[in-house]
């Protein structure tokens, strides 16, 4: 009885303990990342804010906050005032830009903070603890390939290009090594913008000019859309494929439905984000050393694996 | 003394004011030869119509910038506003869809121009009522109207049900004897509106404002009334683009329309309307609108541009468009 | 008299001439706008150039300042042949240009007005300092006392004027050309300005000077040549040539008299009743009555609210009236609009700026005010338009050189008529005339009091507002003068002479009625 009364007791001031103390120790992980502005983006919005809510569902002691911003500046602006308030014990974050950020990252690496830094890498390698990155050279890379083994080594492609950033040339990099070697012709490269109205337009202007086009490369969805659009409206039957890039549900169902054109796909998938966050939060929750690089695969998405990438609620 | 002004000369003045209203007419007219040069395939009737089809959405919401520039406005938020009604009309379309069927297009158009019409009298009413530079305050609609449709489509994709898509399609896709219908549409406000602004009253009030505020206040024009409803014309084309938009990707994204309003204010600049005002052109803006699309259009067809200098050798094209036109004016 | 009025020859031995012209054409596009223009001007002397709108006097002056190059004919300086490719060239001969109209920037100081484009470099800066003393000397030597600092947006139109000459006269200059110097110039603005020019001829340099106001030229000029229809008429002695005579030589007939004889008539029921107007700033507890057939002048100073009132009774500025009745029913306006269908109309003093879209055609212009009237139907009426202005071009004779001119096109006394056409489109009974004479030349000036006349015989009724004190001597049945918002007398009969205009626009005499036999009708 005694016992019991002693224990019960001991539980009590344990817990009462216990209280403030895991209260205090509770790890807040601050995620900033590009507000969504364009598909992609709106996608890692989507994830970031997924993976917030079932963190803080599912660990209690660690918070996630997120943040978005429009553009470089604001970013930097977001993150000193989030690290101004409180302890940041986490940054997850994809930065606008490596230059304007490296810096006020490393101000916050310097207050004791985790750093885990997704897609863009920053000026200094030494500041992140973490980096979570898809692999753009692959998505050009694994896509060339399929098209070479595909058409026998030969034919007539166009190539959709997006903005002029590295990741733009990673990607057409990537495809051109894909090609070397092969009988596989590039026709022509031009900007669109990553721009659905663009890349019809382009599409257009590309079947106007070529009368025999085997194949189509856009390196991103959102142009897809419009490139699959333009060779709808010209009733042009020799395209034998129109592939993209990233990843996006409408064309990733395409892929599930069995699509004759466009039966791959290649992920550079948005929800990289969300494996960033998890893998922060496990640094914290599971005592889980994870520390290093992970660069996520773009192996092709086909039929058979395409259910593992289809997000239906995401906005991309 | 009083007999003198019997018998005017007028050869003189006749000539010159031809010549600078043929002005875009004469830059189109070369393009088109340059074009043929560089790649006879530019002629071709296929490629002709698709990039007349293509312009015509800068061409219908420049035709409504004409009046609000001709009457001293200026409107940056058409860009967004486009983007805007589309969303807003894809999201009615969708909602209505499985009660009614395809009547949902019919009265997706109908809310497109009451929401185009509703913008326009944003527009209007914060620059006249409100007294605010045109600039800023289309400035501050045009960031309004973009965070709304990115908003709506939690900036990604809001596609058309899929059940309205290939009954809406033929808007943008279809022909009637062989011309596509963007192109009939905007054929068709042009001639409407080059009847308000050339042979109408309201047209003679909107350009009076623009040349000078004073003398149209002291004629009796309410200058008010007249600048607020050059603003509903452009809500009005804008909401007609966006009605022949749609069908073509059948999506509202927040990049949509993104830039058009430079594109607008560049074809009714190259059109010959003054961008000061008190001038309006609108068969030189549908020649404007027409030109930035071949210049496009031809730099793609072209082999000896380099991808990466496109956009430099835009900007020289359609400078020496401007040269061109000014030199007819002499 | 005969042996003065004579043209007189070319060069009598006296001095010779700086700048000579010697049978100077120049034709535009096929139109020949002036031929065999001849003259000299010699130093020290003021050489009066006088013709009507279209004579080719601006053409003359543009010629000699390098402005136009000459079809045919050359220019001589100093008996040498001289070709002036730009205004600069002429500048650098030592012909200085000052031009009617005030082409300064108005956010600049005076002495950055002064120097622009030609400023004062040291070390490659600004040498603001020698600038503003050179500025501050050329002011003082046209004993124009404005400070170089002054920003030019806080000058009255005299001050303004005199820095254009002071501008002009910068660097050497044996040659000064004035454009119509005092067209923009109140009365009382004019006396400081003739000074200085004399002033200039007294110290030897040659100058040239067009007005359209002949008393100023037969106060200054030693000769005077005329110009008509872009032809040389003569160089005459100024000695014994009277202002009657000048006119007679501008028109090429004799000229009678300026102003209508007046009529004889009884005045009706009172047209226009305004009670207690006061429009804050401008004016305070005005009141009076226009009759119906009245030519009522209103005189006063610019800046005694004369045109304030009528823009604040046209709605276009805040105001309150006691009473406004308009043919005996009260009436309230709340714009233009409103005031044109209620049969009032307002012709604004400022023609370029208010009265008419200057690049646009003449028909445009005109049926302006009046579009729902002109045009009742939902498009225009452009054939029925044409021939309003045919009518209009023909009633008002209003001369252009072709049918698709723009407004900016046309002379100044063109322009006027065209605006007193637009006008009347709206059938007003009663009638505001704001300056209806500024800047316009003797004919047209004598065409349009002959119009005024008209309106009030056709029984409608009208107000001049002028600055000029004959033309409502001549003009009109009785004078209100203003001072500082406030009717300060009231003038009819025998009463309305120039001093007494002068006594009451400028101090603040008894304001009670000045009349003599009680002249109302």
């Amino acid at each position: 009885m005694l016992r019991n009364i002693l224990l019960a007791t001991g539980i009590t001031t344990a817990l009462l303990a216990a209280g403030p103390a895991s209260a205090a120790e509770k790890k807040t992980i601050a995620v900033s990342i590009p507000a969504a502005d364009h598909g992609w983006t709106a996608g890692v919005v989507y994830h970031a804010n997924a993976a917030a809510k079932e963190i803080n569902k599912a660990f209690p002691d660690i918070e996630v906050i997120v943040k978005t911003s429009p553009s470089a500046s604001a970013q930097v602006s977001a993150i000193e005032d989030l690290s101004a308030t409180r302890k940041l014990d986490a940054l997850v974050i994809l930065p606008h830009s490596s230059e304007e950020l490296t810096t006020p990252v490393k101000a916050i690496k310097d207050k004791g903070s985790f750093i885990t830094v997704v897609d863009r890498g920053l000026n200094d390698p030494k500041i992140q603890d973490l980096y979570v990155a898809g692999d753009n050279i692959a998505v050009g890379f694994n896509t060339a390939k399929f098209l070479v083994e595909k058409m026998s080594g030969k034919g007539n492609v166009v190539v959709l290009r997006g903005i002029p950033t590295v990741i733009d040339d990673e990607r057409i990099k990537g495809f051109q090594d894909g090609i070397k070697g092969s009988d596989l012709k590039i026709l022509d490269i031009q900007y669109a913008n990553w721009n659905s109205d663009q890349a019809f337009k382009l599409m257009q202007d590309y079947l106007a000019k070529y009368p025999q086009i085997d194949a189509v490369w856009a390196n991103d969805d959102d142009m897809l859309l419009g490139v699959l659009e333009a060779i709808k409206q010209s009733g042009r039957k020799e395209i034998k494929f129109a592939l993209g890039g990233n990843g996006m549900k409408e064309i990733i169902a395409k892929v599930m439905a069995g699509d004759a054109v466009t039966p791959v796909e290649t992920p550079y998938p948005p929800s990289m984000i969300k494996t960033a966050i998890y893998l922060t939060a496990a640094h914290f929750a599971g005592h889980a050393p994870v520390r290093g690089s992970l660069k996520l695969d773009a192996p092709l998405i086909t039929k058979a694996n395409a259910a593992e990438y289809h997000f239906p609620d995401s906005p991309f | 003394m009083a007999d003198v002004a019997a018998a005017p000369p007028r050869a003189q003045h006749n000539w010159s004011i031809g010549w600078g209203d043929a002005g875009p007419f004469l830059a189109l007219a070369a393009l088109v030869a340059i074009g043929f040069l560089i790649n006879p395939d530019f002629l071709s009737a296929n490629n002709i119509a698709n990039v007349v089809t293509r312009s015509a959405f800068i061409a219908i919401i420049a035709i409504g910038a004409t009046f609000v520039i001709s009457s001293g406005g200026l409107d940056l938020s058409v860009g967004s506003m486009a983007a805007f009604i589309t969303g807003v009309m894809i999201l009615f379309m969708n909602w209505v869809a499985p009660s009614v069927g395809t009547a949902a297009i019919p009265l997706g158009m109908a809310v497109a121009l009451v929401t185009g019409i509703a913008c326009g009298l944003l527009n209007g009413t914060i620059v006249t009522v409100g007294r605010i530079e045109p600039f800023i305050a289309t400035l501050g609609t045009m960031g309004i109207f973009r965070a709304l449709i990115t908003y709506m489509t939690d900036g990604g994709t809001v596609a058309i049900d899929r059940s309205l898509r290939d009954a809406y399609r033929p808007v943008y896709f279809g022909d009637v004897l062989g011309v596509p219908i963007p192109i009939l549409v905007s054929l068709a406000v042009a001639l409407v509106a080059a009847y308000v602004l050339y042979r109408t009253r309201y047209g003679r009030r909107c350009v009076a404002v623009g040349a000078n505020e004073d003398v149209a206040r002291y004629s009796g024009i309410s200058v008010t009334r007249v600048r607020t409803l050059a603003y509903v014309i452009q809500g009005t084309c804008v909401a007609i683009a966006a009605i022949c938009y749609v069908p073509r990707l059948g999506a509202a994204t927040p990049t949509t329309g993104l830039l058009w309003e430079l594109q607008v204010i560049t074809a009714v600049v190259i059109g010959g309307t003054a961008l000061r005002g008190g001038r309006g052109r609108v068969w030189g803006t549908v020649a404007g609108a027409v030109i930035l699309e071949f210049i496009a259009n031809l730099m793609v067809l072209s082999d000896f541009v380099s991808e990466y200098l496109v956009a430099a050798v835009q900007g020289v094209i359609i400078i020496i468009a401007m040269l061109i036109q000014r030199m007819s004016k002499r | 008299m005969t042996a003065a009025l004579a043209p007189s020859p070319a060069a009598d031995g006296a001095v010779a001439p700086v700048l000579r012209a010697e049978r100077l054409c120049k034709e535009f596009g096929g139109v020949t706008v002036l031929s065999d223009a001849s003259l000299d001007i010699r130093p020290g002397e003021i050489h009066a150039v006088i013709g009507e709108n279209g004579a080719g006097k601006s053409t003359l002056m543009r010629l000699l300042s390098g402005y136009l190059r000459p079809s045919a004919g050359e220019l001589r300086m100093d008996s040498a042949p001289i070709a002036f490719h730009a205004p600069s060239d002429a500048q650098a001969a030592g012909i200085a240009l000052v031009h009617q109209e005030i082409l300064l920037a108005e956010a600049l100081t005076v002495t950055e007005n002064i120097f622009i484009g030609r400023e004062i470099t040291r070390f490659g800066g600004l040498d603001e300092r020698a600038m503003r003393e050179a500025a501050a000397a050329q002011l003082a030597e046209i004993g124009c006392k404005v400070s170089p600092r002054a920003l030019v947006r806080d000058l009255s139109l005299a001050n303004r004027q005199l820095v254009q000459i002071a501008k002009a006269l910068l660097g050497t200059h044996r040659v000064v050309i004035f454009d119509e110097p005092t067209a923009v110039l109140t009365h009382d603005e004019v006396d400081p300005l003739l000074d200085i020019i004399v002033e200039l001829k007294q110290r030897g340099v040659a100058i040239l000077y067009i007005s359209h106001r002949l008393d100023e030229v037969e106060r200054l000029a030693d000769r005077v040549t005329v110009l008509r229809d872009g032809r040389m008429v003569g160089t005459y002695d100024a000695e014994g040539l009277t202002p009657q005579r000048m006119a007679s030589l501008m028109v090429g007939r004799e000229f009678a008299s300026l102003y209508p004889p007046r009529l004889e008539r009884e005045l009706g029921e009172p047209a226009l009743e305004i009670e207690h107007a006061d429009v804050p700033g401008f004016v305070r507890e005005v009141s009076f009555t226009l009759r119906k057939g009245e030519i009522l002048g209103l005189a006063g100073m610019i800046g005694a609210g004369r045109t304030e009132l009528f823009e604040g009774l046209l709605g276009l500025r805040p105001a309150s009236f006691g009473a406004v009745r308009l043919h005996g029913r009260p009436v309230h306006f709340a714009s233009p609009a409103q005031a044109a269908a209620a049969g009032f109309g307002y012709l604004t003093e400022d023609r370029k700026g208010k009265g008419l879209l200057l690049g646009e055609r003449l028909a445009p212009n005109l049926t302006l005010a009046a579009l729902d009237r002109v045009h009742p139907l939902a498009g225009l009426d452009l054939a029925g338009e044409a021939r309003l202005l045919d009518t209009a071009v023909r009633g008002y004779d209003i001369r252009l050189r072709s049918r698709d001119a723009r407004a900016g096109q046309l002379s100044g006394g063109n322009q006027q008529k065209l605006l007193l056409a637009k006008v009347m489109l709206n059938d007003p009974t009663v009638i505001v005339i704001d300056e209806p004479t500024r800047g316009i030349d003797i004919a047209n000036k004598s065409q349009i009091y002959a119009f005024i006349q008209s309106l009030v015989r056709e029984g409608r009724s009208c107000i001049v507002i002028s600055s000029e004190m004959q033309e409502l001597i001549g003009l009109c049945d009785r004078i209100l003068v203003m001072r500082s918002g406030r009717i300060n007398g009231e003038l009819t009969g025998d009463a309305m002479s120039e001093s007494n205009v002068a006594l009451h626009a400028t101090s603040s005499v008894a304001s009670e009625t000045t009349s003599e036999g009680n002249a109302h009708g």
